[in-house]
């Protein structure tokens, strides 16, 4: 198995060297550090522009080749991802920023399966019954309500209440307050301002596992051996959590795995109304301002988290399903 | 002595789109400890709700009245959590098809252990040495080993004596057996009824045994119930149900099996038309439509089931209202219940076999199925032999049949002929032309018109877009028979296999399993062809529906003088079509000749086997008979 998952993830490895060279090439195909500085008064001069960016290996008065050769040793030897056009450097910018993605993100996704699948589980094993009905009809409206709408409802409803009580209990930006001390006022602190983003972003996400496992579920419940294990003495509750859930779990396992690299840089709408400086909106900066390094380390990272989430999928197949044997 | 279980008046509908659909319309016995009742019936008798129903195992949606008492307890109006206390440890169940019937992703062991600790409190180890048990009594090598086994590492008849295994587990007053071996080879389910009865004398258990198969009830069943169309028709001791039979279903249901034990070649005896459906049946004895003895009567009301007086004293029961009338044999007054069909007899019998001639030939035909390895680039590693070259013959109107058990190679000979396979070490010959010597794709064409095939399953045979007139006529038209002369033909072959000609323009859903059967051959029968492969063409019907298919291939051999190649693993119906046999175990015929001389005096070990392990329908036979185990090492 570890074998097995080493050999994987060498040839994760590979696609993510492949596909990170690549954007870099593509990267220089469309955006043009040099238009940063095109109308600024007084308009800066030729030389003036080469001299901010020859530093910087943004510009292009050096042949392509040579550029990419560049910032490629520079990864390879110092693990230096380069510099924006700014000169703010990609290093800190993605360390920082990961981890306010992961906050957010994290367990926002772990919410949304755990809500997701035991909404399936539990609908599924009351199909067509009221409770069911009434779980997809709430499933079908969250699923058609948009991240800004959701998050601004969210936000008004958090301003009202923190108005009626008359202190602030819910924050509604930023990731965290300057200046607290201490584990337990930190810890506070962070759940303040993570509560309304976690809530935004379950709200919109969580119907979709919630249908996946419903119907996955509801194929499997009809299945022989879970009336086998009803005829050993389980009841149908208990035949349905251990036997059909085990196996319908796995295509849910799957897609959740998946789903991980495009939540990380997908988010951009929920960082940017709560004003969370996450990987998302750090996706968009990077494009708008031509910051070609940035831009590739992004991609590099989502390549990274493809393949995490690949892993994950092997090892959850594997666990889940017995009769998958890796060899 | 008190019953084990006491069923009154048992009734179950669902609802459907047509109306409530009444599945069971008042089933009751009683059922006393170590007895074994047999339920028969044909599909959508009702059978396996009532089984369901017992176990309260029934989809919500089911509406179930009556009285089910298990050892003094109302059953019914019982919540499923009330029920679960005594599903698996008063009462459990072995289901039709072991090879869904366990949990894919958890080993035997697990499920083993669940079945007890469900149930009673016992520790880790207490409850897996008892489950290494339970294995050994249902005879699974290595159990210790087996226990971390996943069901995917079984084989059908290994994973039955699993689910019997956890059947047996509790050691329950009541085991219901819902067609436990319809879906495993005769040997194995030969050795799968073994076990069941060794569970039923280790726990002392009453047993219900649900099957459509006679023999099967027979071996096992001390009282036999006959359902039809959701009630029970007849009932009574397995001796006299099987001797002194007095309800034309039963009767017809007897006759219509062909006998393995039986040389003489009487036509069988179908009953005709088809089975209601359980929707507003209107108050009149279901069965009136197919019965040959029905009168206006029979439609005044539904009979009751009463008691009839056969002489013997037992406590026989039987609906309907001629009951009286009917004597042992299947007799009515001066003649039978069911008219004997008149058997045709061919000019061609009475050539003697050397002397016709020979339509197929096959010499040393061999199949090999390569071993891969890698994941790209695939290297041969060795490979399977599927057929290890085989030769016979099949004559101008004879029958050959081929049988074996799954993964013989059977199905694999058969098509190897009818894909033309060019031999390397042998030669296929059919009506003359060798197909090593095919050249072109219209000597192909040409050479199909002389074989043709019908298969196994005639609900997916079927193209369901075409009439039955286009699926019929599509061979002819591949031949180049122009539109006039097919419509004539495809009439004149409805005709023949006893369709009315006047329904050709519908679709085969429109159709039953035995009609669509009957297409199936007519659509073989269109190009007029000398050999027709049949693969398991009866397998998939039941008994009453078979009988009738069975005796139409036997009259258009008669009356056409065609040959069939015959692909079958049931050795009844083997032995009523066939003249000459071919017993295949692992890609080899182990014995081949005369029908007669192969099952009355067989030679091969493997073939006494198979032979010993078919239930024949008569109790007083089946019960003294003598099994005999093959083991491959010792040959």
């Amino acid at each position: 198995m570890v074998k097995y998952l080493i050999r994987r993830f060498l040839g994760w490895l590979l696609m993510i060297v492949v596909a990170t060279n690549l954007t870099y090439f593509l990267a220089w195909g469309y955006l043009d550090p040099r238009s940063n500085y095109v109308g600024r008064r007084p308009p800066l001069s030729e030389q003036q522009i080469v001299q901010q960016l020859l530093p910087r290996n943004l510009s292009d008065t050096v042949p392509l080749v040579e550029r990419w050769w560049n910032w490629f040793t520079a990864i390879v030897t110092r693990w230096d991802w380069g510099v924006s056009p700014v000169g703010q450097v990609v290093n800190e910018q993605v360390a920082f920023r990961m981890w306010v993605s992961a906050e957010l993100v994290l367990g926002a996704t772990i919410l949304t399966t755990v809500l997701g699948i035991a909404l399936g589980v539990y609908t599924a094993s009351r199909q067509y019954r009221l409770a069911d009905r009434v779980g997809q009809a709430t499933s079908i409206v969250t699923m058609n309500i948009n991240i800004v709408v959701a998050a601004l409802g969210i936000v008004l409803l958090a301003i009202a209440l923190n108005n009626a009580v008359g202190k602030r209990i819910f924050y509604v930006t930023g990731s965290g307050s300057r200046g607290v001390e201490g584990f337990f006022p930190k810890l506070i602190d962070i759940l303040q301002h993570l509560t309304l983003p976690t809530i935004a972003l379950v709200l919109i996400g969580y119907s979709g596992i919630h249908f996946l496992q419903r119907s996955l579920l509801l194929d499997n419940i009809k299945a022989d051996y879970v009336r086998t294990a009803r005829a050993k003495g389980l009841t149908k509750q208990q035949a349905i959590r251990k036997h059909a859930l085990r196996t319908s779990l796995i295509p849910v396992a799957t897609q959740v795995a998946f789903t991980i690299p495009t939540v990380f840089t997908g988010a951009v709408l929920t960082e940017t109304i709560f004003a969370w400086n996450g990987m998302g909106r750090y996706f968009i900066e990077t494009i708008s301002n031509n910051d070609i390094h940035g831009t590739v380390a992004i991609a590099a990272f989502g390549a990274f988290l493809t393949a995490i989430g690949a892993l994950l999928s092997d090892i959850a197949v594997v666990v889940l399903d017995p009769r998958v044997r890796v060899s | 002595m008190s019953p084990v279980l006491s069923v009154k008046d048992l009734k179950v509908s669902f609802p459907s789109e047509a109306g409530r659909g009444d599945a069971v319309r008042g089933v009751t016995f009683d059922l006393e400890a170590g007895k074994t009742l047999g339920i028969v019936g044909e599909s959508g008798s009702g059978k396996s709700v009532t089984s369901l129903a017992i176990m309260g195992l029934l989809d919500e949606n089911a509406r179930i009245t009556g009285s089910i008492i298990y050892d003094g307890m109302e059953l019914l109006g019982k919540s499923d959590k009330q029920l679960s206390a005594i599903r698996g440890n008063g009462m459990s169940m072995i289901f039709q098809d072991p090879l869904t019937s366990l949990t894919p992703v958890f080993t035997i062991g697990d499920q083993l252990v669940e079945a007890l600790t469900v149930h009673r409190k016992m520790d880790k180890q207490e409850s897996w040495n008892r489950s290494i048990e339970l294995l050994e009594a249902v005879g699974i090598p290595n159990p210790e080993r087996r226990m971390k086994a996943f069901p995917h590492e079984f084989s059908g008849g290994m994973r039955q004596r699993v689910v019997i295994a956890i059947a047996m587990a509790n050691n329950p007053k009541l085991i219901i057996a819902d067609e436990p071996t319809t879906a495993l080879d005769v040997t194995i389910q030969a050795q799968v009824l073994d076990v069941a009865q060794k569970a039923q004398d280790e726990t002392g258990a009453a047993m219900i045994m649900i099957t459509h198969d006679m023999g099967v009830v027979a071996r096992t069943a001390d009282d036999v119930l006959v359902m039809y169309a959701g009630k029970p028709v007849e009932m009574a001791p397995a001796h006299e149900l099987f001797h002194k039979t007095r309800m034309p279903y039963s009767i017809g249901l007897l006759g219509a099996i062909p006998r393995v034990d039986k040389k003489e070649k009487q036509p069988l005896i179908p009953i005709q038309g088809n089975p209601p459906l359980l929707i507003g049946l209107p108050d009149e004895c279901p069965f009136a439509d197919r019965c040959p003895i029905a009168i206006p009567e029979c439609r005044a009301s539904e009979p009751a089931l009463l008691p009839v007086d056969t002489g013997t004293g037992g406590n026989h029961l039987a609906a309907c209202i001629r009951k009286h009338e009917i004597s042992d044999g299947g007799r009515i007054g001066n003649g039978t219940v069911y008219p004997i069909p008149e058997q045709l007899e061919s000019e061609l019998t009475l050539t003697p076999r050397e002397e016709r001639p020979v339509v197929l030939e096959v010499r040393n035909l061999t199949k090999t199925f390569p071993l891969l390895k890698g994941a790209f680039l695939k290297r041969k590693v060795g490979e399977v032999r599927a057929v290890k070259g085989v030769s016979f013959d099949v004559r101008e109107g004879e029958t050959m049949a081929i049988v074996g058990e799954s993964g013989s190679g059977k199905t694999t000979t058969l098509l190897q002929i009818m894909d033309f396979e060019k031999q390397a070490d042998g030669d296929i010959i059919i009506a003359g032309t060798s197909v090593n010597d095919i050249k072109s794709g219209k000597q192909e064409r040409l050479l199909r018109r002389d074989i043709q095939i019908v298969f196994q399953d005639p609900m997916g045979a079927l193209d369901p877009r075409m009439t039955v007139a286009d699926i019929i006529a599509e061979p002819l038209q591949a031949i180049g028979t122009n539109r006039g002369d097919a419509n004539r033909r495809v009439d004149e072959l409805m005709d023949l296999v006893g369709l009315d000609p006047a329904h050709s323009d519908r679709f085969p859903q429109a159709f039953s399993g035995g009609q669509r059967q009957r297409i199936g051959i007519a659509r073989a029968l269109s190009t007029s062809p000398k050999l027709i492969a049949l693969d398991e063409p009866v397998s998939a019907l039941d008994v009453s529906i078979q009988a009738g298919v069975i005796n139409l291939l036997d009259e258009l051999k008669a009356k056409l003088g065609v040959s069939y190649l015959f692909v079958a693993h049931d050795l009844s119906v083997v032995r009523h079509i066939a003249d000459r046999v071919a017993v295949m175990y692992k890609g080899d015929f182990v014995e081949h000749g005369d029908v007669d001389d192969v099952f009355d005096n067989p030679q091969h070990p493997y073939t006494k086997s198979l032979l010993s392990a078919i239930p024949v329908p008569d109790p007083d036979i089946e019960r003294g008979r003598e099994r005999i185990i093959f083991d491959p090492d010792n040959i």
